[in-house]
This record gives structure tokens, sequence and C-alpha cells, in this order.
């Protein structure tokens, strides 16, 4: 009698919650989650999945097991090679077993897995002894570095937009220009990091072996061209005025508030402008111009 | 006129197509007859995956093939997902969208594994309905793939041969032959693979899948890291015969080799397409399992990109 089987639903559940269970198969099969399904214990699971000629049907239900959880790391390996090189394979595969565990895949695809992983780092990091950044912070800040790598290696670009025209911007008046806002590029981010971790990571992708460095407050500008990550240290004035103009202010105002809030003359920072605006065109951070009010 | 199936071309021999051959494909443009891509590689990319794949459906007919449609799964079908894979298989033209029979995960969870289904009159119903809704979405007939599996269960009441084949019918939809699953899981599970292909309606199935498959000494375990082994090919040339011919591809997903080598593999499928089976194969019931050294034990081909950076 069908009837006496447990429904499609309750199987899957059941399967589900044996197969991801961080301690194995068995444990899953007595936890209460499973329980909640089927109420079997580990020396009956023979009454739901059948044996073969070779295998037990714990042996069976581990080919799952394993394949999950496999899996799943071999994933999050290939995108946090520097953040494993800095703590070791042993101490990441602890770690990655924590965050799969609080976040279990859910997205259609892989590329989502590791979405979470900095912030899950972040939140579950040993106190701090001190108010200087510490080999936690650079851990956390090597994990959310590689994360952006990710997301903007495969994410929208620009290698099929028109460049921005430099004929168009000398055309413009300097009223007209100052007016205006840029558009950034969709690939464009930026982040700042108290440690060098670019310079870390490139040397882990070379195969070098890199010591961690020291604190060094790093602003970084990281796009991407002809489908390669670029990144790029800036200076703290460009790394703000680039912030203001992305978060929508007009040049003429993202150029205000820099000077508001650097001790440089205004004479200097205009030197520094005209360097920016040309080292941007060539960068690619902008495609267009967003007309004034 | 071409000779079609479900309303779908034989397309020749195929390979799928893996991010590390891009460079190989780009700069030789190989006389392939066509490739499968795996969905969800590239339904969400905007980066060099996708545009190497624009640039290919230029030259090369294209297949989707998914892992994560989940069509066994008693979750609610996830509407973006089936959005995004329209979407995508409308802008390359894709030749059909295929994925498999199973369910990948329940309860807002994706084990990204292709797990079985047990097969009974319920799970039957569940599945052909969702094919329908899904078809009615893709606005497309869909092919679905007999998955390779390492478990059976005490519910179900009918074969794995019996429900696809029911399934295809009841729902009105391509098959998708993967000739080593059927060979792995006639190992795993003790059923004759002859008789399995010999039950699935031959004008139901668009497809061949051929792959290379790991001997873990107990089981065998559906890796794709290797050459496509005599038995399988004895089962591809019962399948040719049972079905007439039908576009046939090669998985290669682990331990992949150069592009010529992978591409050689599959054109040994002519040899197969001949009209007499092999009389010193035959299928026996507990073939020697010889564990295979060093080699893959994680199924499945969705891959994540690493990310090149300057």
């Amino acid at each position: 009698m069908e009837t006496d089987k447990p429904q499609l639903d309750v199987i899957q559940r059941w399967m589900q919650a044996v197969i991801v269970h961080p301690d194995g198969v068995v444990a899953g099969i007595e936890s209460a989650a499973a329980h909640s399904e089927v109420a079997i214990t580990s020396d009956q699971v023979e009454e739901v999945i059948g044996r073969s000629h070779s295998q037990t049907s714990i042996e069976r239900l581990e080919v799952y097991a394993n394949a999950y959880r496999a899996r799943l790391l071999e994933v999050l390996v290939g995108e946090y090679p520097a953040l494993i090189h800095a703590i070791g394979e042993d101490a990441f595969v602890d770690l990655a077993n924590g965050y799969l565990e609080a976040h279990p895949p859910a997205s259609y695809t892989l590329a989502a897995l590791g979405q979470h992983f900095p912030g899950y780092l972040a939140k579950t990091r040993p106190p701090k002894d001190k108010d200087q950044p510490d080999w936690a912070d650079f851990l956390i800040e090597l994990a959310r570095l590689e994360r952006i790598y990710s997301e903007v290696f495969d994410g929208p670009g620009i290698e099929h937009a028109t460049a921005m025209s430099v004929d168009g911007i000398q055309s413009m008046s300097i009223e007209t220009w100052l007016k205006s806002g840029l558009i950034p590029a969709p690939c464009l981010r930026l982040a700042t990091f108290d440690f060098p971790v670019h310079e870390y990571a490139t040397e882990v992708r070379r195969q070098q072996s890199p010591d961690p460095p020291e604190i060094q407050r790093t602003y970084l500008a990281i796009t991407r061209r002809d489908f390669v990550v670029r990144r790029v240290g800036l200076s703290e004035p460009e790394f703000k005025i680039m912030s203001a103009l992305i978060a929508g202010q007009s040049i003429s105002e993202a150029l205000e508030s820099l000077i508001e809030t650097t001790d440089q003359t205004s004479e200097v920072a205009a030197d520094d402008v005209r360097q920016w605006f040309h080292n941007w065109t060539v960068a690619r951070y902008f495609i267009g111009f967003r007309p004034g009010g | 006129m071409p000779d079609l199936r479900l309303g779908y071309p034989n397309l020749g021999l195929g390979v799928g197509l893996r991010t590390v051959h891009f460079p190989h494909l780009l700069q030789h443009r190989p006389a392939v007859d066509w490739f499968e891509i795996i969905s969800e590689n590239f339904m969400d990319s905007g980066g060099r995956p996708r545009a190497v794949l624009d640039q290919l459906a230029e030259h090369y007919r294209i297949v989707m093939h998914g892992v994560s449609l989940s069509i066994g799964s008693t979750d609610p079908l996830n509407r973006d997902y089936l959005a995004r894979l329209k979407a995508l298989a409308d802008s390359i033209q894709a030749e059909w969208v295929s994925d498999h029979v199973c369910w990948t995960g329940v309860a807002g969870r994706n084990s990204h594994d292709l797990l079985p289904l047990p097969y009974h009159e319920q799970s039957l119903r569940h599945v052909v309905e969702r094919i329908r809704l899904v078809q009615e979405i893709l606005e497309r007939r869909i092919v679905l793939e007999n998955p390779s599996s390492y478990v059976t269960f005490t519910s179900s009441t009918m074969s794995e041969a019996e429900f696809v084949a029911r399934m295809s019918d009841e729902a009105d939809c391509g098959l998708l032959l993967d000739v080593n699953n059927v060979y792995v899981s006639s190992v795993n599970h003790d059923f004759d693979p002859f008789e399995y292909i010999s039950l699935i309606p031959a004008d139901r199935i668009v497809q061949f899948h051929l792959a290379g498959h790991t001997n873990m000494g107990s089981h065998l375990i559906d890796t794709h890291d290797g050459h496509v082994i005599d038995p399988v090919w004895e089962l591809y040339r019962h399948s040719h015969l049972h079905t007439g011919g039908a576009s046939t591809l090669l998985e290669w997903d682990a331990k992949i080799p150069e592009f010529p080598v992978v591409h050689a593999e599959v054109m040994k499928a002519r040899q197969y397409m001949t009209s007499t089976l092999n009389p010193r194969v035959s299928w026996q019931a507990h073939p020697s399992l010889q564990e295979t050294e060093g080699a893959a034990t994680v199924p499945h081909p969705a891959s994540v990109l690493i990310a090149e950076v300057e």
C-alpha cells in the first residue's frame, strides 16, 4: 500500500536532513530534524533505503553526504586562495564548515555560495584585545577582497560599452562640466582596508609565499577590463572624491566636499583633480556624464 | 527535411563546453557539431563566460543543460530561475533545454546534487505536473535526463525505467538518455541496463550522454573524469539501435584533458553506430568492481569560475 509509505515531501526533508548533517549520516538519521520526518534509528534505515549487494544503506547514503560537503568546500577553496594561504587548509575547512552550517546553500548557482562568507567571519571573529587592526581583521579583509574579485569577474562589465568621449568632454563648458555627475562603470567597486590585502592576494595568485603584511590603510578601486579584474591603489583624497561621485554628487559638489574634508589647498587639489580625471578616463572607471540640474 | 525527434534535430556528435577549453575554441574554431553548456554557469554571467558563449553561439549550435531545475522537489518551482533560464535560451537560441529527473533540495536549500526520487504514483504525478508547468513557462518542450544514483527507496513501486517512460509520455517531454548513468545505476542497483534502455520509449529520446565514471570498488560514481569504458560504448550501440540515432554528447568535468582529446573521445561514437551488437560484451549482474586509483569522487558538472586578477 503506497499510503503506508512516507509522502514525497517527508522523504525529501528526511533525506536532506540525513545527508547534510555535519557529523555524518548516522548522526543525521538520529537528528531531531530527521526524526521529525521519519522516526527511525540508524539500525532501521533499511526500512527506507534499500541496501545493495555490496553496500549497506548507511554506506549508500554516505555517497551523497560526502559529495555534498566535498563539492561545497571545493567551491569555497577555489574562491578564497589567499585566505587559505594565510590560515592553512585545515583551519579554512573548519571555518568553511561552520559557514556552511550557518549559511546553507540556497541559490540555484554555486557562484552565490561564498557571498556571505566575509560577513560570517566578521560575525564570528574572536574578541579584539586592542584597538589596532589585528590578525582576524586581516583574514576578514582578505575574504572581503576575494569575494569582490569573484563578483567583479563575472558581474556586469564595460567590455562592450563605448568609452567616454574625450571630444565630448572638451566640448563641454566648465560650468556644464562642474554641474554634471559621472556614471560609474557597473564593475567598479571602491573598498578600504587596514592592510594591503591586494598585494598579499596577488602574490598568492602568483604562486609566491607572502608573509602577512603590516598595518597600512589602503584604498582600492577594483574594476574589470578585457574580462580581467584590475585593482588599483588610490590616495585618500582620490578615494573620497570617487566615493562622492559614485554616491551621485555632481563634480562641483564632490570637489567642495573634498576640499572641506582635507587640509590641502584648493590649488593643490586642482592639480590632483586633473591627474585623477585623466587616470579615470584611461581606467574607464566612469562610463558617461549625468547632466546636472 | 532534417531528422527530427519531437521536433528537435539530430545535431550529431557534440562536446560539453568547459571554460578550460575557451582559449582553444576561440583560437582554432574546431569542427565540432554542437556544444552543450551548463545553464547555471552562464545564466547570470556578465563576464568572460557569457562573452565567449555569445561568440561560440554565432558559429555552433548550442544546447542548454541545467542542474538546478529540481523538477522532483516538493518546494515550489523557482520562477525567477525559470525566467533567467528562458532569457538565456532565447538569447543564444538554444536548440533545447534539458535537466535531470531528480530533486536538488527542499525547504529552501540547494544541495547542488542530483538527488534521486522514490519511484511511485505520487512522485510520478508530482513530476508530471511540474514538467507541464515548466514547459508552459519556458514555452518549449523540455528534455529530462535519467540520473545516476547511489540509493534506492523501499517506497518505490516501479523501476526507474518505467517511471521515466511514463513520465515522458504523460508530461509530453523529451528524454536525454545518459548511457553512462544507466550503466552506473545498473551496477549500483543490480539491474540489467540493456533491459532498462529497451523500456525507454525510443521516440522520446532526443539526446544521449556519454561520460566516464569512477569505480570505487563497492560502487560506481558518475564523476565524468575519464574515457568512456567499453561496456558503456556497447550500451550506446544498443541505444543507437533502439532509437535509430540521436544527438550525442560527451561530458568530461574533472581532470579535463586538452580539447582534441575530449573531441576524439566523442568521435569514437561513430564506431558504435553499427547494426550489430558486440557478442563479446554481455551484461553481468555483478561486474568486477576494480577500484580506480587516484580518481575523483565528487560527481557533478556545475562549477565556479576562479576570478582572473591582474
